[in-house]
């Protein structure tokens, strides 16, 4: 294939590429956001709905490292990470743990109907400190990738779809190797059982929501340049994990991860072909039939014993 | 021992209790019906009525939530529902609101019914993922049908009464949430109630003990999203405006704070925060921005310490000061 056929395939498909490019940009953020969801929904049978209450903590750590303290976009995007981990850990032992002393049967749906009151106490909180004002950068780099002839795509998209999928490897690697991953894995596993060998639920308990939380400020923080800072930021992020989580199985990690791409292309192909919208029409008409045929998700999932409660 | 009931007071308040009606109730009924007649100033009926409305949508929210204990997170979308079924029938077509009315409760019952049938093979938790994602997909269509709804322009709803002074709204409403209670509580006091209840405490041994849990968790959807589809309905006629935003989530988290504030299973606990709530939001200026935190840690607070809400303290109270009467 000499190059003027190359040009010419590419000048044809456009629209195809870039859409598809857009969705696989976007995908990395849900990706993200699912495995969060996933590993706090697995190890901890939570129903998450604070979730995006930690991407917009992320999000403003990043901006005030970056813009107020002026901090390199890699150091901010780090200490965002930071902030939203001791967050979720502090978070963990002044909701869940006290929660978790007291209620035993009923702890999924008081777990679930917990995450949702943070989630609007959160949202009302950062609105009363900073305002609806929305505060965003422009771009952490100023260059751009031209990632296919005669398409350019910010150096930001392309880096923030870097650090979503190298933390998601991070993730993976310490879950698999290390020796509190594997912890982790335990308690996910058989809660008694990793109890008998000696594992400390609490701190298990604490690591794994930290560790979420840090996914979903990771998130926030390497995507500033596309969506600003403002109380509300977490509500559209939230949404689209649940939707992976919920495509997937719940609580399917590693499902979380291809599901974050086929909602970020199904999403960018909807945009495209019916408009901002019905585009949300179009998702979540999809969802609800797919739950229809297959009430289980794509992959299924290992954890049953959720559903018994 | 049986004992023959002669005194006709006491057949009567038996009777009142089959309906679920005690002394303490019907007072609070009378004192609420009173207030008119002290009262002159428009506000504070409105803010009563106002209460009256959102207790009753907290009764409509527990009916599911506190018996077959699925929460119904897309609440405020079948609410909106029931509220633009009826505008849209009354504005494009011309019918009499009343007809309206009747519609949005029917419309929202069948999609009730058929979120319920969705979440068929699946349990609890489930269930709220799925009626949230309905929710939603309802707001999302009232935002995107412009050409219909108007959008975010908002629709102008036309009053449900001629004279639309707020005694009669208050006294409708009064009426309505009534009848919603007493017609919950007769469904929750027979063996369907009980079928909801067992459902809710041990989904196994409701099943194993010859009880369909699919077919009650149907039912109770079905008849929670009419009650909410009417009362949405009568919300539109009432404020006289509709925009989507009504559909919002965290319109659903408000609901849902006041029926878990009132406790969980208790119908009228979700009453009684409502009026205590709403009128002190509304009375204090102030406090309305901080309107959401405080609904928000309430019910992160009766979470993790007393999820047995006001009604909960409320029979705490009322069994002590009974034993204290006991003796002598």
């Amino acid at each position: 294939m000499d190059l003027a056929m190359l040009q010419n395939f590419f000048d044809l498909n456009a629209d195809v590429i870039q859409v598809a490019l857009t969705g696989t940009l976007r995908g990395g953020l849900y990706a993200l956001m699912a495995v969060g969801l996933a590993l706090v929904f697995g190890v901890m049978n939570i129903c998450h709905f604070a979730h995006g209450e930690f991407y917009v903590i992320g999000a403003y750590a990043a901006y005030f490292a970056h813009v107020v303290f002026g901090l390199d976009p890699i150091l901010s995007i780090a200490s965002a990470a930071m902030l939203s981990f001791l967050a979720g850990a502090v978070a963990e032992k002044i909701f869940f743990l006290p929660l978790r002393r007291r209620s035993k049967n009923e702890w999924v749906i008081n777990a679930f109907l917990l995450t949702a009151g943070l989630s609007v106490a959160l949202q009302s909180l950062f609105k009363l400190i900073w305002g609806v004002r929305y505060r965003g950068i422009t771009q952490y780099w100023k260059t751009t990738f031209e990632v296919l002839p005669g398409m350019a795509v910010a150096a930001d998209r392309i880096v923030a779809l870097g650090i979503a999928l190298g933390a998601i490897f991070l993730l993976w690697l310490f879950l698999q190797k290390t020796r509190l991953g594997r912890a982790i894995r335990a308690v996910s596993q058989d809660e008694r059982g990793a109890m008998l060998v000696g594992i400390d639920l609490d701190q298990i308990y604490m690591l794994t929501f930290a560790l979420g939380s840090m996914l979903a400020g990771l998130g926030g923080a390497s995507l500033l340049s596309l969506t600003p800072a403002y109380p509300f930021a977490g509500n559209k992020p939230l949404i689209s994990s649940w939707f992976v989580v919920t495509i997937v199985g719940l609580g399917n990690v590693s499902g979380a991860v291809l599901g974050g791409f086929i909602v970020g292309i199904f999403e960018s192909v909807a945009y495209f072909a019916l408009g901002q919208g019905w585009q949300d029409v179009a998702s979540l008409g999809m969802l609800i039939l797919l739950l229809l045929f297959k009430p289980t998700g794509l992959f299924g999932t290992q954890i049953k014993s959720v559903w018994e409660r | 021992m049986e004992r023959k009931v002669t005194s006709p007071l006491l057949t009567a308040r038996l009777w009142l209790s089959s309906l679920g009606l005690s002394p303490e109730i019907l007072a609070c009924i009378l004192g609420l019906a009173l207030v008119p007649a002290f009262v002159r100033e428009a506000y504070i009926v409105r803010l009563l009525a106002v209460s009256l409305l959102f207790g009753a949508l907290a009764m409509a929210f527990d009916f599911t939530g506190g018996f077959i204990n699925a929460v119904n997170f897309g609440f405020a979308g079948f609410v909106g529902l029931g509220a633009y079924t009826s505008a849209l029938i009354t504005v494009r077509l011309g019918v009499n609101p009343w007809i309206g009315l009747i519609a949005a409760a029917l419309v929202t019952g069948l999609v009730g019914m058929f979120t319920g049938a969705l979440t068929l093979p699946l349990r609890g938790i489930y269930v709220s993922l799925m009626s949230w994602f309905v929710g939603m997909a309802l707001m999302a269509l009232a935002n995107a049908m412009v050409d219909l709804t108007r959008g975010a322009r908002g629709l102008i709803v036309p009053p449900l009464f001629e004279s639309a002074s707020t005694v009669t709204h208050l006294y409708f409403l009064l009426g309505l949430t009534v009848l919603l209670y007493i017609g919950l509580r007769l469904i929750i006091r027979s063996r369907v109630g009980l079928a909801f209840r067992a459902i809710g405490q041990n989904y196994d041994a409701a099943r194993a003990s010859g009880v369909n849990p699919t077919l009650y968790k149907v039912l109770n959807f079905t008849l929670s999203s009419a009650a909410a589809g009417l009362l949405g309905g009568y919300y539109g006629h009432f404020v006289g405006i509709l925009t989507p935003d009504l559909m919002d989530t965290w319109h659903t988290m408000e609901v849902m704070a006041l029926a878990y504030i009132g406790g969980a299973g208790s119908l009228l606990g979700g009453v009684f925060a409502a009026f205590l709530f709403i009128p002190l939001f509304d009375s204090l200026k102030s406090l309305m921005e901080y309107r959401l935190i405080i609904y928000g840690l309430s019910l992160v607070l009766i979470m993790i310490f007393y999820p047995a809400g006001l009604a909960g303290l409320y029979q705490v109270v009322k069994t002590k000061l009974e034993f204290r009467k006991r003796k002598p």
